[in-house]
């Protein structure tokens, strides 16, 4: 960076006149530090209360990727380095909103080609050019997400650049602008506006250039910011994984202060005591969670009860709670297909083991991990089946928000490459079955891609937090069942959840119901459920398989 | 009589036709509980597969003797036939070209044996092709080019009802590794110049029974057709009520054969066609 004189605090800022390779690594991990500091923020902003591929996390791993591949490098020419950043980019691009993110690197990696050190209105320039490769990447662009917040940003660069061509204070109108403009995003979008919320990928966008912004200006990026999220919002993680030796007892509990807490004092004394702290706020009631060990299973309650007037109290054995949950699902590996060269390779992305296991008894060759709550990255995916002795693969993303990211992997191999936008697993699997190794590529893709509409989806999860979509109504908590893709109703019983759920896909007038029960339940819980659909369903067949996949207590396929 | 016809049981011509057109069919073998029936003859083909499922050692089949193959050229030859044209199921299915080829060595050049390189009617309508050409006076040239233009139209594709009878029958190399994990799965095999390809599979038979159109009528064109299943009678007959009428005359409705039966199990459904000459290129389905 050259600079008029010493960055001190205090001082007045001093002018950026440009920026070199060695100032966008560190504008780089700066906006990936406050991104990452933020992430729990832009994950809470989904529109659909379930637990899906979380933007936040996606976002955080893209720019990981990014910083990883610059982190050690000794350029000091901004352009190279910027090639570098958009390279690291997308191969880490997980996510719509991590792709979406990647193309905006490497349109903004394309308008500094050859630039040694970058001025104001090269950066104004590289703006624009990120917004058209944004654009351009999208098959049809939607208005309020990402997309339209780069068309602001780069906008406000432009505008920015008649006062000055000071970089910094390019950034601060293009950080200005981009506040502005997530704020929007509700009013072009309806689901926004619907489920209350601005959209996350512009959020994460946002983040990303304050942090940059927040770098030049001196302010500290990684600070530990405490957030009480709104009581609606709050989702209590019990994941097993997150239990931590020694902390042996869960404890929620109400309370409603005598007085204004002095939240960074209450997060120290809750951190003396144990992990896991989680805190909500709504109408002047709190909710605590925290796990803690044994012998220190009363002290939230005593310490909020110093504070307040306790209304509830939750108190839960995790040991016990965990050795009685033994959950039955088998971790098998999946027998993967071999395939000879010239033949037709087949990818799934799968959300459970289980569900791989199929996929590879239907002749998968590769299966990569994810689905609804872990996307899995561009280089992951092309990892699945870079060693394959095939040159023509088929992926099957299986997610709408794989299929992206999926497509990405085209432009990094020599392979040739379809995807097959399955949505869903039920259609990956009618998918599969049209697989012919031997056949023509096209015809073999056209086919797969033809049969997509043959089967019905059904999802049943909890919700992750209340909401109303399509007039229906859900309570953080309360099992809610999606028919492809849509939330169709919400209710306090897993029974009534499958048999709502089939009734409004029409079941009756199917041949088949498959469930795949997912790793939250027990194969007696799954088959009793089954029971239960074959004693209403006579005349279907009914098919009960292990899916293992987390958080959603079942995948049905109707067909 | 110049030319005489032999082919084996899994040719699956109706008796009237192979009457008809002189055709002497050899009966496979179907061996239930260490005991062998002729097949087509000393077996009902409905009873069979009514009962095929509960059968508890799975049955298998055999070709018939290298002996009964020569009995019948001996008898042929004796009968005053110049030339025997000996046409059977692919060789990579089945052990019968070997029985035929090797009683076929004791009588010089007077017995041809011939690769259907098919099965079910993909081979009865070459041999009924041939028996044609025969009985128009064709010089046995002319016979073996006639065939091999048949072989290289015929196609059979079928929908079995599961994967299980295919895959025990050890015949079909794909079909062990579909261990399938869905328990309802239907697959579709395409026989084609001797192999058994996958088609992929269907999980419901609706689906299936729509998808097996969509192939035969993707054929194009078609010069002949048999309706061919496994105890599937009603299906077979809407199946065909379901096709364009224009398509063709009438086509044979066939319950195939016991000794393929045992191999695809019972509620099979599909079809045998030879492609119509001018649009063969289009019908590749790869």
């Amino acid at each position: 960076m050259s600079v008029d004189t010493e960055l001190t605090a205090g001082k007045p800022l001093p002018t950026i006149h440009s920026l070199d390779g060695w100032a966008l690594k560190q504008l780089i991990e700066a906006g990936l530090t406050w991104l990452r500091s933020n992430q729990q923020i832009v994950n809470a902003l989904n529109v659909f209360p379930v637990p899906d591929g979380d933007t936040g996390t996606n976002m955080v791993l893209t720019m990981q990727a990014a910083f990883d591949e610059i982190a050690k490098s000794p350029e000091q020419n901004f352009g190279k380095m910027a090639h570098a950043v958009a390279h690291g980019a997308l191969m880490g691009a997980r996510g719509n909103s991590g792709v979406i993110l990647s193309q905006l690197w490497r349109g903004f990696a394309r308008a500094v080609d050859n630039v040694d050190h970058l001025d104001g209105s090269g950066l104004a320039k590289a703006f624009a050019e990120a917004r058209d490769t944004a654009y351009k990447g999208v098959v049809r662009p939607v208005e309020g997400t990402i997309l339209t917040v780069a068309k602001d940003i780069a906008i406000a660069a432009e505008v920015a650049l008649e006062e000055t061509q000071d970089p910094r204070q390019i950034l601060e109108q293009v950080v200005l602008a981009a506040d502005q403009s997530v704020q929007r995003t509700p009013e072009l979008l309806n689901v926004l506006k619907e489920a209350g919320v601005v959209d996350a990928g512009g959020k994460g966008l946002f983040f990303v250039l304050e942090g940059m912004l927040r770098y030049l200006n001196g302010q500290s990026l990684d600070q530990a910011i405490i957030t009480v999220s709104p009581l609606s919002t709050m989702v209590l993680d019990r994941t097993m994984e997150s239990i931590e030796p020694g902390q042996d007892y869960e404890i929620v509990l109400d309370f409603q202060p005598f007085r204004d807490l002095n939240i960074t004092d209450f997060y120290y004394q809750l951190e003396q005591m144990g992990t896991s702290i989680q805190v909500g706020e709504g109408e002047g009631l709190y909710r605590l969670h925290i796990h803690v060990p044994t012998e220190k299973r009363y002290a939230p309650i005593d310490y909020a009860m110093s504070l307040g007037t306790v209304t509830k109290i939750a108190i839960e054995n995790l040991i016990a709670q965990m050795e009685t949950d033994e959950r039955g699902c088998s971790d098998e590996e999946p027998v993967l297909a071999p395939v000879e060269p010239g033949q037709i390779a087949v990818i799934a992305v799968s959300p459970g083991i289980g569900i791989s296991r199929v996929f590879a008894s239907l002749g998968a060759n590769g299966v990569v991990e994810g689905g609804q709550t872990m996307n899995p990255s561009t280089q992951e995916i092309l990892h699945s089946f870079e060693d394959l002795p095939s040159e023509k693969i088929i992926i099957l993303p299986n997610n709408k928000n794989i299929i992206l990211t999926a497509r990405e992997t085209a432009h990094l191999t020599s392979k040739k490459i379809a995807v097959i936008p399955s949505r869903s697993v039920p259609q990956g699997l009618t998918a599969m079955l049209r697989l012919i190794p031997d056949g023509d590529f096209e015809n073999v893709v056209e086919e797969m891609t033809a049969s997509l509409n043959e089967v019905k989806t059904g999802e049943i999860t909890t919700a992750t937090r209340s909401v109303e979509i399509d007039g229906v109504e859900a309570l953080a908590g309360q099992f809610i069942s999606l028919l492809n893709g849509d939330m169709v109703l919400s209710t306090n019983n897993l029974e009534d959840a499958c048999l709502g759920l089939l009734e409004k896909a029409h079941a009756d007038q199917f041949e088949l119901i498959t469930l795949f029960f997912g790793a939250n339940l027990t194969r007696k819980e799954a088959d009793q459920i089954a029971d239960l659909v074959r004693s209403r369903y006579p005349d279907q067949e009914i098919e009960i398989q292990e899916g293992c996949q987390p958080h959603y207590h079942f995948i049905l396929a109707i067909e | 009589m110049e030319i005489a016809i032999v082919t084996d049981s899994t040719a699956d011509i109706p008796d009237d036709l192979t009457q008809e057109n002189q055709i002497h069919v050899v009966p496979n073998l179907v061996i239930i509980d260490g005991k062998p029936y002729q097949d087509g003859i000393e077996l009902s083909r409905q009873e069979y597969y009514e009962l095929l499922p509960f059968i508890s050692t799975p049955p298998t089949t055999a070709t018939a003797s290298v002996g009964t193959y020569q009995n019948l050229y001996e008898k042929l030859i004796g009968l005053g036939a110049k030339h025997i044209l000996s046409i059977h199921v692919s060789s990579l299915l089945s052990g019968v070209i070997n029985a035929a080829s090797t009683a076929a060595q004791e009588f010089g050049k007077s017995v041809h044996v011939f690769d259907s390189r098919n099965v079910t009617l993909g081979l009865g309508f070459q041999v009924l092709a041939a028996a044609e050409a025969v009985r128009n006076g064709a010089s046995l040239e002319t016979v073996l080019e006639v065939l091999m233009d048949i072989r290289s139209r015929a196609r059979v594709i079928a929908m079995l009802d599961t994967l299980e009878y295919v895959r025990r029958s050890g015949r079909v190399s794909w079909a062990r590794a579909r261990l399938g994990n869905l328990l309802r799965l239907k697959p579709f095999v395409d026989v084609h110049e001797g192999h058994v390809l996958s088609l992929g599979e269907a999980r419901t038979r609706r689906k299936g029974i729509e998808r097996l159109r969509e192939l035969l009528i993707r054929l194009g064109s078609l010069e002949r057709l048999a309706i061919l299943h496994t105890n599937a009678e009603d299906d077979a007959s809407q199946f065909l009520r379901d096709l364009n009428p224009n398509l063709l005359t009438t086509p044979l409705i066939v319950n195939v054969t016991t000794a393929i039966g045992t191999h695809v199990g019972p509620n099979g459904l599909g079809f045998a066609a030879i492609v119509k000459k001018e649009n063969i290129h289009e019908t590749v389905l790869k």
